[in-house]
């Protein structure tokens, strides 16, 4: 059954015809108008508000109070740490901040040093082997300023220096640990670190 | 048909004047007076030049998606050879399907019906057959060129300038020209809103063609853009975007309003909606560009107003779908046994999904999730299958009968199709809604403690994984409909008559001094003269004016058109603080210049971006977002559009040489379910040290301030370059005897990205002239 519209009859169809083809008249419907109205006022709104009103805010405003947000939420409780001996043992130790340290080492590190810190194509963290590294705060010195000759980036310019010790710590608490497939030793066997760090699965 | 039974069809209507006051009237028509009546015939074998030629394109466009699709779950699909890789073969699909399927598509359309529309043959068959052979010789330039490596490096518009110069050739002196050639002899006093399309799409693709296009040369095969960054970026999507609207929309909705009401025999729903929605969407689409650009370096202005041009976009575009869906009132029973009206309903819905979709998308906050996920593949897919597709095939199973003179070989088989290829768009559509929605929540996902909870950028690929398979059937689906369709069409062709019928037509020729039906008189009466005026603007008699004077016409659309040029290109050349300068922000190298040149040839912008987003999941990931001043240099811009990788805005420094060596040669060797295609091939080839110089001064051309020394010193510097990078590579890890290699000058380019940024700033001018110089300069 066809459905019969009800200028079906052929009242309102136009006198003009195009290769046959006819148009009706009809007005353009309601809804139809009232949406694009409403779109055209919000877009005026919209501008006013967000580039002529006082109560704005841009992304880069935004932007900057996330970012705030984010370091209080996850250093807030730390304040600005020192890249000592002892801050780095307590980090080393500490299971809460060795994970923050881990997930900074899963987004920067493993690509090179692996996931767990057997080696790829950078050295194995997990021996006694170390190249430039003596003490827990060359772990931190080599972090920050690289070796960029030798393949090392810096990370001065890329993370904040909370991170950068959670990060170094997190590296020098891998020592001991068992790699999958680890590279050999390079560089020089270095002491212990000074105080016993627990070493989970090692 | 004499012309006096034409006239007395015409004004045969009641008289009465009623409903918008379209109706006929009685008046005096100072050409009563017919013209002499002129026999002709339509030139049909073009028409089935151009409709072969959309269903061999199409297939072979279709084919190289699949083929990618594959490629993003199986990455050694590239066999190892730099032609198969994803970054060279996307803009091959894209460009076939857009310009040569779409493509194709279009000219059948507009050949077919400009020519019944205007009752008059087209104006040359001699430029027909140029635009024909041309258009196909462009393609089949650019499916070798592409594959080649040879590329713009802009999305949609990667052909090199003397195919961009073919194209705008072909474009304006061909098409263009035979077009209003045939509208300025027609025999049909006004034109029917199709023509209104078509007039839109030929004025309007020249105009972005062009503009987008502008290059300085640099070689037989390469050329740089004369915009840089954010200027680059604003033109190309200016550009992009209205490629979709005047090449992938106007030209379909002109096919939709002749082939649908032929194919439904039934009258279109409503004239008055065709005049607004024509006018509207044509002013409002150009604006809509920077929606592809949010959050990015683009100025915050220039991002509201691609926001709201495309909301307001919404009802303009669902006017297209209105008067196609209305059209068919007392057609639907006919749409459950005619493929081809079945094929047309299903086209208009997706345009109608497409353009709620759209908007959608261009809103900043659902845009933060949405921009560099496979949502916006799937957008594109639904429009570009869905209605493109779906419009071609009805178009086309409609002209088979009349084109071929013989029924259709196979009825059930464009069943098959048509249900096929429903499937297989949903299974596609939907498929990529959820690889994007769910791998944009996992970007921005942090845990309990403040870390991201996926900082690995690969398990967010791995999550999608199952998703591309899904894509893959859904597109498998979609082209095996299209392989049907296809046999379809080589019977039905086979079963062509010996001679083609070819019926003369006659129709009076169009006379001078035709005197429009006098305007009737606004039926306000208590208001004063300004508001019947206003009254009467409304009522769109006027246009009826307009639809008989194409000249004024077109000239109109330009209008229409540029508006939004000026207010939104313009802006962003002249006013400095749309993009503020930083001190430290210096050219590239020569060496750099050669590796991001190879950048672009190898088409990293398909899959990786350079552009990041003050969105702190983005700045916790990959660095610092990046400033408009940063991409000064960068011709063109290479900020991407979609991360099927990660963003390599700041990766310079980030890894060590050997790492990036190690990870081209074979990425999985790095990273464990890396998708990226192997680049070994860059550790064999030699660095073309003697197009250095050319490139250099190319780039000085179009501003970048390398002095006359730089230009003529660039070889040796690029030598010199590469030969330390060659060697701290070996100091790192072994590899040797790179220096002449690809690989050392990619290296050099990925190892600056990014870094200007907290670069030492330069040294002081050392003399007062040089300081002076540099204080005028600023």
């Amino acid at each position: 059954m066809a459905y019969r519209a009800p200028d079906d009859a052929g009242e309102n169809l136009m006198d003009h015809s195009y290769d046959g083809i006819q148009e009706y008249d009809n007005p353009t419907p309601s809804w139809w108008h009232g949406l694009f109205w409403a779109s055209i006022v919000f877009a005026a709104v919209y501008t006013a508000f967000w580039h002529f009103s006082e109560f704005s805010w841009s992304v880069h405003d935004m932007h900057r109070h996330q970012e705030a947000m984010h370091y209080k939420k996850l250093f807030g409780a730390l304040g600005d740490l020192k890249p000592d001996e002892a801050t780095m043992l307590k980090m080393m130790s500490d299971e809460k901040w060795r994970m923050v340290g881990s997930t900074i080492f899963a987004a920067n590190c493993t690509q090179c040093h692996a996931g767990d810190g057997g080696g790829i194509n950078g050295p194995n963290l997990t021996d006694d082997a170390y190249l430039n590294v003596r003490t827990l705060e060359d772990m931190y010195a080599i972090v920050t300023k690289g070796n960029v000759p030798k393949g090392m980036p810096a990370w001065e310019n890329r993370l904040q220096a909370n991170e950068r010790i959670l990060v170094a710590a997190y590296a020098a608490s891998l020592r001991g640990a068992r790699a999958a497939s680890p590279r050999p030793p390079e560089g020089e066997v270095i002491a212990p670190w000074p105080a016993a760090s627990p070493i989970p699965g090692g | 048909m004499s012309d006096s039974n034409v006239r007395a069809t015409a004004s045969a209507g009641p008289i009465e004047q009623r409903g918008m006051g379209f109706r006929s009237r009685p008046h005096r028509r100072s050409d009563a007076e017919p013209g002499a009546v002129e026999a002709f015939t339509y030139n049909d074998a073009i028409v089935r030049k151009f409709m072969l030629a959309t269903v061999v394109w199409g297939l072979v466009g279709m084919l190289a998606g699949l083929f990618i699709a594959v490629q993003l779950t199986v990455p050694q699909l590239s066999f190892g050879l730099e032609w198969l890789t994803f970054g060279r073969l996307r803009p091959l699909h894209t460009n076939a399907v857009i310009f040569a399927f779409a493509g194709n598509a279009i000219f059948t359309a507009i050949y077919y019906s400009t020519q019944r529309l205007c009752r008059a043959r087209m104006f040359s068959d001699l430029l027909g057959n140029l635009h024909f052979w041309g258009w196909q010789l462009i393609i089949v330039a650019a499916a070798v060129t592409l594959p080649l490596g040879f590329t713009q490096a802009k999305e949609y518009a990667e052909l090199e300038w003397p195919i961009d110069i073919a194209i705008a050739v072909v474009w304006v002196g061909f098409f263009g020209v035979n077009f209003f050639g045939t509208l300025a002899r027609r025999r049909e006093r006004h034109m029917y809103v199709a023509l209104w399309f078509y007039i839109a799409t030929i004025v309007t693709v020249a105009v972005l063609h062009v503009f987008n296009s502008l290059a300085v040369v640099a070689g037989p095969l390469k050329s740089y853009s004369v915009y840089a960054g954010v200027q680059d970026a604003v033109m190309q999507w200016g550009y992009g975007h209205n490629a979709v609207a005047f090449f992938l929309t106007t030209p379909f909705l002109g096919l939709m309003y002749y082939f649908l009401p032929k194919a439904a025999e039934r009258p279109v729903f409503s004239y008055r909606l065709s005049i607004v929605h024509f006018w509207s969407l044509v002013f409002l689409y150009i604006w809509a560009g920077p929606h592809h650009l949010h959050y990015t370096a683009l100025p915050a202005w220039a991002s509201t107003l691609g926001m709201l041009f495309s909301l307001m976009l919404w009802m303009p575009s669902w006017g297209g779908m209105i008067n196609g869906l209305l059209t068919l009132r007392g057609a639907w029973s006919r749409v459950v046994t005619d493929p081809v009206l079945k094929f047309f309903v299903l086209g208009v819905t997706f345009y109608g999904m497409s353009t709620f979709e759209g908007p959608m998308l261009s809103i900043k906050s659902i845009n933060a999730l949405s921009h560099y996920t496979d949502w916006t593949i799937g957008h594109v897919h639904g429009g570009a299958l869905g209605w493109n597709g779906f419009m071609t095939f009805g178009m086309i199973y409609w002209l088979m009968p009349r084109l071929f003179q013989t029924p259709l070989w196979s009825r059930r088989l464009a069943e098959w199709h048509f249900w096929l290829g429903t499937l297989g768009i949903f299974a596609y559509w939907i498929s990529m809604q959820w690889a994007g929605i769910t791998q944009g929540l996992m970007w921005r996902a942090f845990d309990d403690s403040g870390a991201l909870r996926h900082p690995d950028f690969v398990e967010t690929v791995r999550a999608i994984l199952p998703m591309y398979w899904v894509r893959a059937v859904g597109g498998s689906m979609y082209l095996a409909g299209l392989a049907m369709f296809a046999l379809n069409f080589a019977m039905t062709w086979k079963a062509r008559p010996a001679q083609y019928d070819t019926p003369v037509q006659s129709a009076p020729a169009l006379r001078r001094g035709y005197v429009d039906p006098p305007t009737p008189e606004s039926p306000l009466t208590s208001v004063m003269e300004t508001g019947k005026k206003v009254e009467r603007f409304f009522a769109l008699h006027w246009h009826r004016r307009w639809e008989r004077l194409p000249f004024r016409f077109t000239v109109w659309v330009v209008v229409a058109v540029v508006v939004a040029s000026l207010f939104e290109i313009v802006p962003t050349f002249l006013i400095r603080s749309n993009v503020p300068t930083i001190a430290t922000v210096r050219p590239y190298t020569p060496l750099e210049v050669v590796g991001r040149d190879l950048y672009v040839a190898e088409g990293c912008y398909n899959c990786h971006s350079q552009m990041i987003r003050p969105i702190r999941a983005e700045t916790v990931r990959y660095g610092e977002y990046s400033k408009p001043g940063e991409f000064v240099y960068d011709h063109p811009f290479q900020w991407g559009s979609r991360r099927i990788g990660p963003d390599l805005q700041r990766v310079g420094g980030k890894y060590s040489h050997d790492w990036h060596v190690r990870h081209l040669e074979d990425p999985r060797q790095m990273v464990a379910g890396s998708i990226m295609p192997a680049y070994a091939h860059l550790l064999e080839k030699e660095i073309a040290f003697r197009t250095v110089q050319p490139h250099v001064r190319a780039l000085a051309m179009v501003g970048t301030p390398y002095s006359r020394e730089d230009i003529d010193g660039a070889e040796e510097a690029a030598r010199v370059q590469a030969r330390a990078i060659a060697a701290e590579l070996e100091n790192q890890g072994g590899y040797a005897g790179l220096e002449t290699k690809q690989v050392v000058a990619l290296v050099a380019y990925l190892q600056r990205l990014g870094m200007d940024l907290h670069a030492a700033p330069e040294e002081e001018p050392e003399t007062p002239a040089a300081a002076a110089m540099k204080e005028d300069g600023r």
